[in-house]
């Protein structure tokens, strides 16, 4: 039913992470030379204790060997200085891209067109901006930076290695094709199981939140075994999941475990004959054999780490999907010259060839109120995102002044028309932040003003920090028509000419919207307003009633014009009345 | 391994954190121990690849002996192909051990949560609910999957410091002492790091809740306004959680670099120690090599040991927040002494305001203060333990709960639609059949979303409803009221976010498919109230008139300025 958002494919997400890197390559590049250093003091230890092995072989004395060990000492500590910075810097710059990458994913989101908003919804954006952003988390700050590291101290380890004895370290090349064929097979199977676990898990905590969310329509309903059973499948589903990943790594494990003990034998009994042909040292050897042995570690740490970068590699492709969004609207600069909204023979589809509104026309006279009414699945609502300016029709027109609503640019598009519908929402922070939004920069008595309007003032200065109280999610609470006040407030503060009220009120308490409907009767005053409406007494007091069946507009006319025609509102007038 | 889910979870003890993990172990003690076993064999083969390694190079490369070499390669090889053997068994002992504990935590509390219903929201948020189980459950199995590692650990150790022993003591007493004093100098750097990262994930946590709300807010964003102002406030909050994590930099490369420094501390004292022992000719050179590695190797007990405090913390601050759910109790009461269930077809009396619900009719209930409405309906439908509702001669609190539920069925305006296939969620009880389902739907006049979905009465319904409309959830709600079909049913506001014209052929099908059945429907609405056979209009919280809808709009003028929202002035 809503439409999916875009997800960016391989080679978006290649050029997205290659921008990424150039935009941050200076810092990336002091922070690779201070691990490359920390690397180098680290393979001291292997060559000094060869040398060691070699004095002792050949006889040597203690103060010779307090000075090799004192300079083994020395390398561990400029390795732990070394290791120190080179954290530290590597955390820093990791944290900074990771702030930019977020804050540039959420401009995006804010400037994601009206209609993508309007018909995608905001579930799978609010999925994105914390399920992926956080699982992202991780790439960022631990799977890319300790991937470049290891990559750095394994190509250093290698160097030293020949640096020792380039002969005696032909062998490290043996344990590279089980590791390479063995990852290989893993990481194409890998992140396909881990995103199952993932999406496993997102179940089972969507089953519960539901489960106590619900918690009244369980117990009404009898439904805790259900829940029960409920919870215990997706956990099955899990548990699959987890044996998939974990076959995968009963395979992987050991195949890459041997593949890095195998050089390590082989080095030494290679170096043996290169020892008895007089072609290498003891010590040689010896070096050679513990930097092999000690390949191991930087190795393991970079083929460990590369699932969890492909795994953040889908959240950073539905992060970067954002930006594949085209605009829908280029504004053309034209300006409106009148306040007069007409649509004249409008047709729209959701999908192609499903024409949902057949060619419609309605002309608004400013300052009119009109009720439009008609069953569920008539095109009501699709006529009022059409007159808010919302989608383009299919054909026909939209104009405001003579000037096509999509030829404008959003800020105009707000001064001449606004959508108003059920779905409200109080953001999290002081009732002020929730207000100015609708004009940014106004006074606290603008925001009063526009409270007072709405009948809203008394109970918002009664709030225990007045308008500077926090409200929201975790604030504190607001009644549903309070919210409902808040934005009426709004839109008395964007102060559009033309509203389009899409069954704004429609659920609340029918009494509750008794009250409420008079402060929206403060806001309509002087402005032309189309009203979606459920309740028919709107259409009573409405200056004229447009019924849309089946995307067509049926009857328009006056309340009293449409009872005596006596049509299909007629006969509604007479059972909602008596 | 193990079946997961358990089929039963078992009852938890709940006296304190500490005794709820005990409990959680205690029904895992198999696997505990086979997963220390295989962590023993793993951590003990690492630790003798030096040893294998000083032999290789004092028997076969010093000694020239390129036959002594080959066999202790083979050794090597072989100790290499059983630490991996042990390794990969240790780790799936160890992934078991996590899962049958996580999913067991899991269960307990999301079982119980299910079981208390709407009590568990009266203590707890969802939000908390959700976190403690996909976080603090999950991780706190954490704790029993470093059982396996740290067995291996210990067993290590000692036999590291052995072997060092005997080659000299002085060595082996630098090992045994040292070791602990390392593990405990590591935890004075994991403390304060222990605490940043807290702090970040708070600010982690706003962060994400922040950008949850502005996106949750977007279309009032891009249709009203403020989406700088916004942008701004996500800006600033980044910049604080970036912040956070350059405060945690600091001792996470204390960390880092203190994991390089006293391992090479012992690296340092035992190479020198090991070299002036084999200048003495006391140790041959290959045992110098062995020692070396012996030093290198005991980083891995050491982060263990430490790793293993991380995660019983962990595991006990999770518990803790497990048990808050745990103690949630049930918000009514089971009888004492289960009175004998009535048969069916007695009026439902409600002593407080004087209704009698009438068995078979189709009554509609208006309430002049809605809060009154919504507790006789709290009242009727057994949410709160009230002495005077009768069922027939029976009070309904002396009747299990259980039966209460079965015969009287409440459905509210905006009740919960969970995720599951069309089918399921409106016969979630598995006890109708399909043509009773369509025609459930066809009385809500709910034809469009079965309409809407490809895969008709199997297609899925997303999590909460959330694809479906206002409109469209109440009416699937409606229609699977109708589905349960029980002996009295109870609709608030059924229909109040739907149209006019759909209001109104709801009311009449519903009036049909309920003929001879026993509904009440708390309701405002004239289009609802027109289709009853008697309307009870309720005034501080008693009957003040009954009579049909027509006769109470011309008998009552309280009664029509409710339903017909008319100032009382200008109503007459």
């Amino acid at each position: 039913m809503s439409e999916r958002l875009p997800i960016a494919d391989g080679s978006e997400v290649r050029a997205h992470a290659a921008a990424l890197f150039h935009r941050h390559r200076r810092p990336l590049g002091a922070v690779l030379g201070l691990h490359a250093l920390a690397a180098v003091a680290g393979l001291a230890g292997p060559r000094l204790l060869g040398e060691l092995v070699q004095a002792v072989k050949e006889g040597t004395t203690t103060a010779h060997i307090d000075r090799v060990v004192a300079l083994l000492a020395v390398f561990v500590l400029a390795q732990t200085v070394l290791t120190w910075f080179a954290r530290r810097a590597s955390f820093v710059l990791s944290e900074e891209v990771f702030a930019r990458l977020r804050e540039d994913f959420m401009g995006r989101v804010l400037a994601l067109p009206l209609s993508t908003v309007e018909r995608a919804g905001t579930g799978d954006l609010v999925s994105r901006t914390t399920a992926d952003v956080d699982a992202l988390a991780r790439t960022v700050r631990f799977a890319i930076p300790e991937t470049m590291i290891a990559a750095v101290t394994t190509l250093l380890t290698v160097v030293a290695a020949i640096l020792v004895s380039p002969i005696a370290s032909l062998p490290v090349v043996v344990g590279l094709p089980a590791i390479l064929i063995g990852t290989r097979w893993y990481l194409r199977r890998a992140p396909e199981g881990y995103l199952w676990e993932r999406a496993a898990y997102a179940t089972m905590t969507g089953t519960v939140g539901e489960t106590v969310d619900g918690g009244r329509t369980v117990e009404a309903l009898g439904l805790g075994r259900r829940r029960i059973e409920r919870v215990d499948a997706d956990l099955a589903d899990a548990y699959r999941a987890e044996r998939r990943t974990l076959y995968l790594r009963t395979i992987w494990f050991p195949t890459v475990e041997i593949a890095y003990v195998l050089p390590v034998a082989t080095a030494l009994v290679w170096g043996g004959w290169l020892v008895s042909s007089g072609r290498a040292s003891i010590g040689a050897v010896t070096a050679v054999a513990l930097y092999v042995q000690q390949l191991a570690d930087p190795v393991d740490r970079l083929i460990s780490w590369l699932d969890e970068i492909q795994v953040g590699a889908t959240s950073f492709a539905r992060l970067m999907g954002v930006a594949k969004v085209p605009d829908d609207r280029e504004a053309t600069g034209d300006e409106p010259e009148h306040e007069r909204l007409c649509a004249s023979d409008v047709r729209y589809a959701y999908r192609e060839d499903h024409d949902v509104l057949h060619g419609l026309d309605l002309d608004l006279e400013p300052g009119e109120r009109i009720a439009v009414v008609g069953p569920s699945g008539a095109g009501k609502s699709t006529l009022g995102r059409l007159l808010a300016g919302i989608h383009p029709p299919r054909t026909g027109r939209v104009e405001v002044g003579d000037v096509r609503l999509v030829d404008l640019d959003l800020e105009s598009l707000r001064r001449e028309v606004a959508l108003v519908t059920q779905e409200q929402h109080v953001f999290v922070g002081t009732l002020a932040d929730n207000l100015r939004l609708a004009r940014v920069g106004s006074t606290d008595e603008e925001l009063l003003a526009a409270l007072e309007a709405v009948d809203a003032r008394p109970w918002a200065e009664a709030l225990p920090d007045g308008l500077e109280t926090v409200v929201g999610a975790g604030g504190f609470p607001l009644t549903p028509p309070q919210q409902q006040q808040v934005a009426l407030a709004r839109l008395v503060l964007a102060d559009p000419h033309t509203l389009v009220l899409d069954e704004a009120t429609s659920l609340l308490d029918p009494r509750a919207a008794r009250h409420l409907e008079r402060s929206l009767g403060f806001v309509l005053e002087g402005r032309t307003v189309v009203a979606i409406a459920h309740r028919l007494q709107s259409a009573h007091d409405a200056d004229r009633v447009a019924v849309i069946e089946n995307g067509k507009l049926s009857e328009l006319g006056t309340h009293d014009e449409l009872v005596e025609q006596e049509g299909s509102y007629a006969a509604l007038w007479e059972s909602w009345h008596g | 391994m193990k079946q997961l889910p358990l089929l039963d979870p078992g009852r938890p003890d709940t006296r304190s954190p500490t005794r709820f993990l005990l409990w959680v172990g205690e029904q895992q003690l198999g696997t505990l121990a086979l997963g220390m076993g295989f962590g023993v064999v793993w951590m003990l083969a690492q630790a003798l690849l030096p040893y294998v390694l000083g032999r290789a190079v004092d028997d076969g490369l010093a000694a020239g002996d390129n036959r002594a070499l080959l066999e202790w390669a083979a050794v090597l090889l072989a100790l290499g192909t059983v630490q991996a053997f042990a390794g990969v068994a240790r780790h799936r002992a160890a992934v078991s051990n996590w899962l049958q504990a996580s999913f067991r935590m899991v269960q307990v509390v999301a079982h119980h949560a299910a079981r208390m219903g709407p009590a568990v929201r009266a203590k707890v948020t969802t939000g908390e609910v959700v976190a403690t189980v996909s976080n603090d459950a999950m991780r706190a199995g954490g704790a029993f999957d470093i059982t396996a590692r740290l067995a291996g650990a210990i067993a290590s150790y000692f036999v590291v410091a052995a072997i060092l022993l005997s080659s000299s003591s002085v060595l082996g007493l630098v090992v045994l002492l040292g070791v602990p004093i390392l593990v405990l100098s590591l935890s004075f750097v994991i403390r304060p790091l222990q605490a940043r990262q807290r702090e970040q994930r708070e600010e982690v946590g706003r962060l994400t809740a922040l950008g949850a709300d502005t996106v949750s807010g977007l279309r009032v964003l891009r249709g009203i306004g403020g989406e700088q102002v916004f942008l701004g406030r996500y800006r600033t909050r980044s910049e604080q959680v970036r912040r956070a994590g350059v405060r945690v930099a600091l001792p996470q490369s204390t960390l880092d670099s203190a994991q390089v420094l006293l391992p090479g501390i012992f690296v340092v004292i035992v190479t020198w120690l090991g070299a002036r022992l084999a200048v003495e000719g006391r140790i041959r050179p290959g045992e110098l090599v062995a020692f070396y590695g012996y030093a290198a190797f005991l980083v891995i007990p050491l982060r263990t040991a430490a790793e293993t405090v991380d995660k019983i913390t962990r595991a006990y601050v999770g518990a803790a927040r497990m048990l808050e759910i745990l103690r949630v109790e049930p918000q009514v009461g089971e009888p004492a002494v289960a009175a004998a269930e009535p048969p069916p077809g007695l009026p439902l009396t409600d002593r407080r305001s004087g209704l009698v619900v009438e068995p078979g009719l189709f009554t509609c209930v208006v309430s002049a203060a809605p809060q009154e409405g919504v507790e006789l309906v709290d009242r009727l439908g057994r949410f709160v333990d009230d002495e005077g509702v009768w069922l027939g001669s029976v009070r309904v609190t002396d009747l299990p709960v259980e039966v209460v539920r079965r015969r009287i069925l409440v459905s509210e305006t905006d009740p919960m639609l969970f995720s599951g296939t069309l089918h399921g969620e409106l016969d979630p009880w598995g006890s109708a059949t399909e043509a009773e389902v369509r025609t459930a739907i066809e009385v809500a006049n709910a034809e469009d979303v079965l309409d809407a979905l490809p895969e008709g009465l199997d297609g899925l319904v997303e999590e909460r409803g959330r694809s479906l409309s206002g409109g469209q959830r109440q009416r699937l709600v409606l229609a699977r009221a109708l589905v349960a079909d029980p002996e009295i049913l109870l609709l608030v506001e059924p229909t109040s976010a739907v149209d006019a014209h759909t209001e109104a052929r709801i009311a009449r099908r519903l009036r049909e498919a309920r003929r001879g059945k026993t509904t009440v429907v708390l309701t405002a609405s004239p289009l609802v109230l027109d289709q009853a056979e008697r309307v009870v209009f309720l005034e501080g919280g008693r009957i003040a008139a009954t009579g049909t809808h027509r006769e109470l709009l011309q008998s009552t003028l309280a009664y029509r300025a409710t339903v017909t929202r008319e100032e009382e002035d200008d109503a007459a």
